[in-house]
């Protein structure tokens, strides 16, 4: 038992509409891994799995050997599992520093916040310099890199990203994907849901490729892209120079 | 001869971002077009300004020729455009007869408080006779009088597409019809919707992502990306199309 | 020069004057925002809650002669967080994903409930008549005027203090504490807080208490100003928070705050100088007197007709909400389950048996009471039709059986108008004004709709009822108002026998009329609508138009009950029949039993009629041991115990909207059907002859992981 991460014959849904069926893969510590595929076919969903927001209708979720199939979203944050959720991702309503508190004191206790929020700003001085402006009135990249402030002083086991680029200047994804990078020196893991893949495919080891709910194939990321365009358009034949399968 | 759907120059605006720009497309009476494009190309978006879910911000919906850009979606409806929902969208405790019916009772616009009230508001045969064939048609015969509660995902879409035929539509919409079904499911809705379409002649603009779908599906296709037209034409052509498939990929050029 | 002096000084008078109550308001309005926003609930049950620590503060102090800041403690510091932290506990944290209407019908249960448990628990009277105290010694008696233009009562100074000693607490829990940066976050979105690894639930739990708290404490500071401790007059301080809150746009504290002491200025200003301008325009007069009680309500109305933005405040604010589940919905489904044949024919039979006993063997009261039954069943039919066919809350039904009762009153007392006549008239303009009332109010759709037509039903009770030419005037409240019972030919309805016959006559026509209604055109529209909003719109249907009818139609029946309501009690007694408050136990008292049919309606009407005195006082269980003085020990039950039952009752609406009764069969027939299933084949089944059972709707849990597809307004059951 040495994987971080497991999803055994996950099936998840929202009410009667089910997004996932049957998916099981799993994720070594410091492993990063991407979700690719095409939008709706849930990998958003498996994000939401993978960090408690929603619970699976059936299978079950362990992490770090624990099972957590069903638990609270606190529970899997406790546990070392981090979330940048799709869209906003910070407390529009509270201040830079406020949104860096509200999580620290849980993971830091009383007595490590403020160094923790010292050490954020160290990192990332433009957050420093707005440390009282309230987060809503933020620009898109910079909340992103609040969250990532947060995320890398927590130093989470796992980070789950879910399309983290959406809506972002190309030079702010840059910086995000070095951020990213920069957690895996920690040895912090990654599930990374993107619907570009480049990046993706850059920074990871390895990729599931999700259609209609079902991963159909799990393999070296380096060799996603091409599986995708196959799974995307594979009604003619795919691409001139592509192998035949 | 009019298009059934013409929209010249459509953009809707959310709190300063353009989800849709300057979009003109047409669609003919009794083809089927295709609207596709990666997650967050617009097309949602585009379809609700169509159907009047949204207001458009700039440009003109016109429907069969005339301006239907100020009305209401269920004014839209009645001139002739059905659709089906990504997210299945039924009548709560309905039998799947009961949701023709009353689709077949607002086309009429025959019903009312008083007909009702002198016990002249219940179905009538016709109106059942109408309803059985469409359910013929699409193979629901056999459910015809069970809650919606007891179907399968893929039957109940076929449940809204029954639901929009019975209006009449010059035009259906459909939101990603194959969102939540399997394989098998998905191919026997193609089957299905193409086999009712031959029957009942009616223009189809499908939002899709499954491009397996829309290839087998649609002659035509537009391809959005940022909110934009970035491809159209025909449809095996725009899929072959490098741009197109950087679109999807997030990537510049894919071809290794 | 000396007249710019005197309004200077009116105007500061004035304003001195409003801001005791306005902090009171603003009090409340924090505490009422709070609530929703940490939890989505719309808490209509605010006013309740206030009462019970108004009450019990009352009871410590004034009966047991607790010193002042014991008694302060319990009621404000234990039973006021306990009854949040209650509440949140056994009710609210189970209805997350129900529908917001739901919500509200629940919190509209619990504000029924609450204080009559309170009652029953400590033997408390909360009738009007009773002075309670302030918390300090003395507090109406001395005075203090350090301007100079107006003197404080020492309560009114209290009050002041403890309430911004509150409000500067909240601001410093939030600003400066770890919880309250977690309730701010919580406020914004509960499950961001979650993936913050704080426990979301845990802090909504606590702000039910402190909110809990605002409450309590508000109620204990306004009591002395309000002369009762009866829970209807604290209810209309939820209304008051409401009208503060929405001032803020229901999202933001410091604006609700603001509101409350802007509402608290309004009526002090008005109270000031509207008697001043009235003077010299005649036209002011009749609303001299009503208008300033009013205030908050015609603000409330105003603001929700004329700024409808306000309706979007809470939907876009988590931008995780797309996990949760979609709410099931309320009303439609009225396809009424295929009661077996023979079943329906014997309890038929039973009802005729009944009602041929009664009017043969009953004697006066008797018969008065089933009269009132029926009546009050016909006047349930209108929500049957307004809630469980087109799935609204309205909570002014009272208002317009009101408008049937007055007119009859009018036309037939004043204007000598044949009564059945009259009735009618009552109930087409009834209708009319619902239809009229309907067009702004519907735009709102949901939580909305119950709270316009909540304030639309206070402004009625506070303003035209006290107008002569329209209710007749001051007096109308209890008595005053005579209504005649009508002679038609050769019948004259004097005789309570005969007009038995009518009322029955009225109620088998309009129970007819809903059903053609449900099983025609209208009613499968509504219940489109409520099946899935867009779905209908996609297909042609106006739902703006449809819902018009509904108000109409309910209108017009509400109008008609309410007119033959009066003619049988032969006045219309406003204040007990139609005020708003008690119009809230017919709405909670239909929903419990069951929405959807006509029969539930039927059966809330003898519930509220008969079941005192049939249940709680013993009798029916004397008729079975055949003797009265058999009656166990524990009969009396004291009345109050209604309330605490259909209340209740409520909370299960939300995950059974059809009702008790209904779901009560609907598990009972499951049950048969399992039964025959495992004995298949055996021939004497009982009460079942039709050869098919319908297959019923399941409603386990369960269902959600297998591959049956609900529509998306009816998942989590």
């Amino acid at each position: 038992m040495t994987e971080l991460l497991r999803f055994a014959n996950v099936s998840a849904g929202y009410g009667p509409f089910r997004a996932l069926f049957d998916v099981s893969f799993d994720i070594q510590p410091g492993e990063a891994v991407a979700l690719l595929g095409a939008n709706g076919v849930g990998k958003t969903t498996i994000a939401r799995v993978a960090t408690g927001l929603l619970a699976p209708s059936s299978g079950t979720v362990t992490f770090g050997g624990t099972d957590l199939t069903g638990a609270a979203a606190h529970r899997f944050a406790r546990a070392g599992v981090a979330h940048a959720p799709e869209g906003r991702s910070v407390f529009a309503t509270l201040s830079v520093e406020e949104n860096l508190r509200l999580s620290f004191r849980r993971s830091k206790g009383r007595a490590g916040v403020d160094a923790a929020v010292g050490q954020a700003f160290e990192l990332f001085p433009a957050l420093g310099q707005r440390h009282r402006q309230i987060a809503g009135t933020l620009s898109g990249g910079q909340q992103r890199m609040l969250a990532m402030a947060r995320v890398i002083v927590e130093e989470p086991r796992l980070l789950v990203a879910d399309e983290l680029s959406l809506g972002l200047a190309p030079i702010i994804v840059d910086e995000v994907y070095r951020n990213l990078d920069r957690l895996r020196q920690h040895g912090c893991a990654l599930l990374i849901v993107e619907q570009h893949v480049g990046h993706a495919v850059a920074l990871c080891d390895r990729a599931v490729v999700l259609d209609r709910g079902r991963t159909t194939w799990i393999g070296p990321a380096d060799q996603a892209s091409e599986r995708l365009v196959r799974n995307l358009f594979q009604t003619e034949s795919p691409m001139e120079n592509s192998p035949t399968e | 001869m009019t298009n059934v759907l013409d929209t010249q120059g459509v953009s809707k605006k959310f709190s300063g971002i353009m989800a849709v720009h300057d979009l003109s497309i047409s669609v003919d009476a009794g083809e089927s077009v295709g609207l596709i494009g990666p997650n967050g190309a617009g097309k949602t978006t585009f379809f609700n300004c169509v159907l009047g879910v949204l207001r458009v911000n700039a440009g003109v919906v016109r429907l069969a020729g005339d301006d239907v850009t100020e009305m209401p979606v269920h004014a839209r409806a009645r001139r002739g455009i059905g659709r089906t929902f990504q997210r299945i969208e039924l009548f709560a405790e309905s039998t799947v007869r009961e949701h023709l019916l009353i689709a077949e009772r607002t086309r009429r616009r025959d019903g009312g408080l008083w007909k009702d009230l002198i016990g002249r508001g219940r179905p009538r045969a016709d109106e059942i006779a109408k309803c059985d064939e469409v359910l013929e048609l699409l193979g629901l015969r056999d459910v015809a009088d069970e809650p919606i509660e007891h179907l399968s995902l893929g039957q109940g879409r076929l449940v809204e597409v029954g639901r929009a035929l019975m209006t009449d539509p010059k035009l259906l919409l459909l939101d990603e019809p194959t969102s939540g079904l399997d394989r098998q499911e998905t191919a026997d809705l193609a089957i299905t919707l193409r086999a009712v379409q031959e029957h009942r002649q009616f223009a189809i603009l499908l939002v899709e992502h499954d491009v397996e779908f829309v290839s087998s599906f649609t002659q035509r296709s537009y391809v959005l990306d940022f909110g934009q037209l970035i491809a159209s034409g025909p449809t095996q052509d725009v899929l072959r199309d490098p741009q197109v498939r950087a679109a999807y990929l997030g990537v510049e050029e894919i071809s290794s | 020069m000396t007249l710019a002096a005197t309004l200077g000084s009116d105007l500061l008078r004035a304003l001195l004057q409003g801001t005791p109550p306005g902090t009171v308001y603003a009090l409340i309005a924090l505490g009422f925002v709070l609530t929703y926003k940490t939890s989505g609930v719309f808490n209509l049950a605010f006013g309740a809650q206030a009462s019970i620590s108004a009450a019990m503060y009352y009871k410590a102090h004034t009966d047991w002669r607790w010193p002042i800041l014991p008694a302060l403690i319990v009621s404000v510091f234990v039973l006021a967080p306990g009854v949040g932290l209650l509440l949140e506990r056994l009710v609210f944290r189970h209805l997350r994903t129900a529908s917001s209407v739901a919500k509200i019908v629940v919190t509209l249960g619990l504000s029924i409930a609450v204080p009559s448990i309170f009652e029953l628990v400590f033997q408390f009277q909360g009738v009007a008549g009773r002075t309670p105290e302030g918390i300090v010694p003395n507090g109406a008696g001395v005075y203090y005027d350090p301007f100079g233009v107006y003197p404080f009562s020492r309560n009114e100074l209290m009050t002041m203090a403890v309430a911004v000693t509150a409000m500067l607490g909240l601001a410093a829990l939030f600003k400066f504490s770890a919880l309250g940066l977690q309730m701010r976050a919580v406020v914004e979105s509960p499950r961001m807080t979650e993936l913050n690894g704080i426990r979301a639930d845990r802090v909504s739990a606590l702000s039910w208490a402190l909110s809990s708290s605002f409450a309590g404490m508000a109620g204990v500071l306004i009591a002395p100003r309000f002369n009762t401790l009866a829970a209807p007059d604290f209810f209309n301080l939820v209304v008051v928070a409401i009208a503060a809150a929405v001032l803020g746009k229901l999202v933001s504290l410091p604006r609700a705050l603001v509101g409350g002491f802007c509402l608290g200025w309004i009526i002090a200003l008005l109270g000031t100088f509207l008697p001043r301008w009235s003077r010299t325009q005649t036209w002011l007069r009749p609303f001299q007197e009503n208008l300033t009680p009013s205030v908050p309500f015609l603000v409330l109305f105003g603001v929700l007709v004329f700024w409808p933005a306000i309706r979007r405040a809470r939907e876009a604010s988590d931008p995780l909400s797309g996990v949760d589940p979609p709410p099931s919905s309320v009303g439609s489904g009225a396809r009424g389950a295929s009661r077996p044949r023979f079943s329906r024919v014997i309890g038929l039979a039973l009802l005729v048996g009944i009602g041929v006993i009664v009017f043969i063997r009953a004697d006066t009261s008797w018969i008065f009471l089933v009269t009132q039954a029926v009546v009050m069943s016909t006047i349930y039919l209108s929500v049957t039709v307004i809630t469980g066919l087109a799935g609204q809350i309205s909570l002014c039904q009272g208002t317009f059986a009101a408008i049937g009762g007055f007119t009859v009153f009018q036309l037939a007392d004043r204007h000598g108008v044949s009564v059945l006549l009259a009735a009618v008239i009552g109930a087409v303009i009834a209708a009319a004004v619902g239809a009229v009332l309907s067009l702004p109010v519907l735009r709102l759709g949901g939580v909305w709709t119950a709270v316009a037509t909540l304030a639309f039903a206070y402004l009625f009770d506070s303003v035209l009822v006290k107008i002569s030419w329209i209710c007749g005037g001051g007096t109308s409240l209890l008595q005053g108002t005579r209504v005649p019972r009508p002679v038609v030919g050769p019948w004259d309805f004097a005789d309570d026998r005969s007009f038995l016959v009518l009322t029955v006559i009225v109620f088998i026509v309009v129970a007819f009329a809903v059903t053609q209604i449900r099983s025609g055109t209208v009613g499968r529209t509504l219940s489109a609508i409520s099946g899935s909003e867009v779905a209908a719109e996609s297909i042609g249907i106006s739902p703006a138009r449809a819902r018009v009818t509904a108000f109409a139609v309910s209108a017009f029946i509400a109008g008609l009950g309410g007119a033959l309501l009066s003619i049988h009690q032969r006045n219309v007694n406003y204040g007990s029949n139609f005020s708003p408050f008690a119009a809230l136990f017919w709405l909670v008292l239909v929903v419990s039993l069951g929405a959807r049919t006509v029969q539930g309606a039927a059966q809330a009407g003898a519930a509220f009629s008969l079941f005192d005195t049939l249940i709680l006082r013993g009798t029916f269980m004397g008729w079975i041991l055949r003797s009265s003085k058999r009656i166990p020990e524990i009969f009396p039950i004291n009345p109050k115990w209604r309330f605490v039952f259909f209340g209740l009752g409520t909370i299960q609406f939300a995950r059974h909207p059809e009702g008790l009764v209904e779901h009560g069969k609907r598990q009972m027939r499951r049950r048969v059907d399992a039964l025959r299933k495992r004995r298949t084949g055996s021939g004497g089944s009982i009460d079942d002859a039709s050869p098919v059972s319908t297959p019923q709707p399941s409603s386990e849990p369960s269902n959600e992981t297998d591959t049956a597809v609900v529509p998306v307004g009816e998942t989590t059951r």
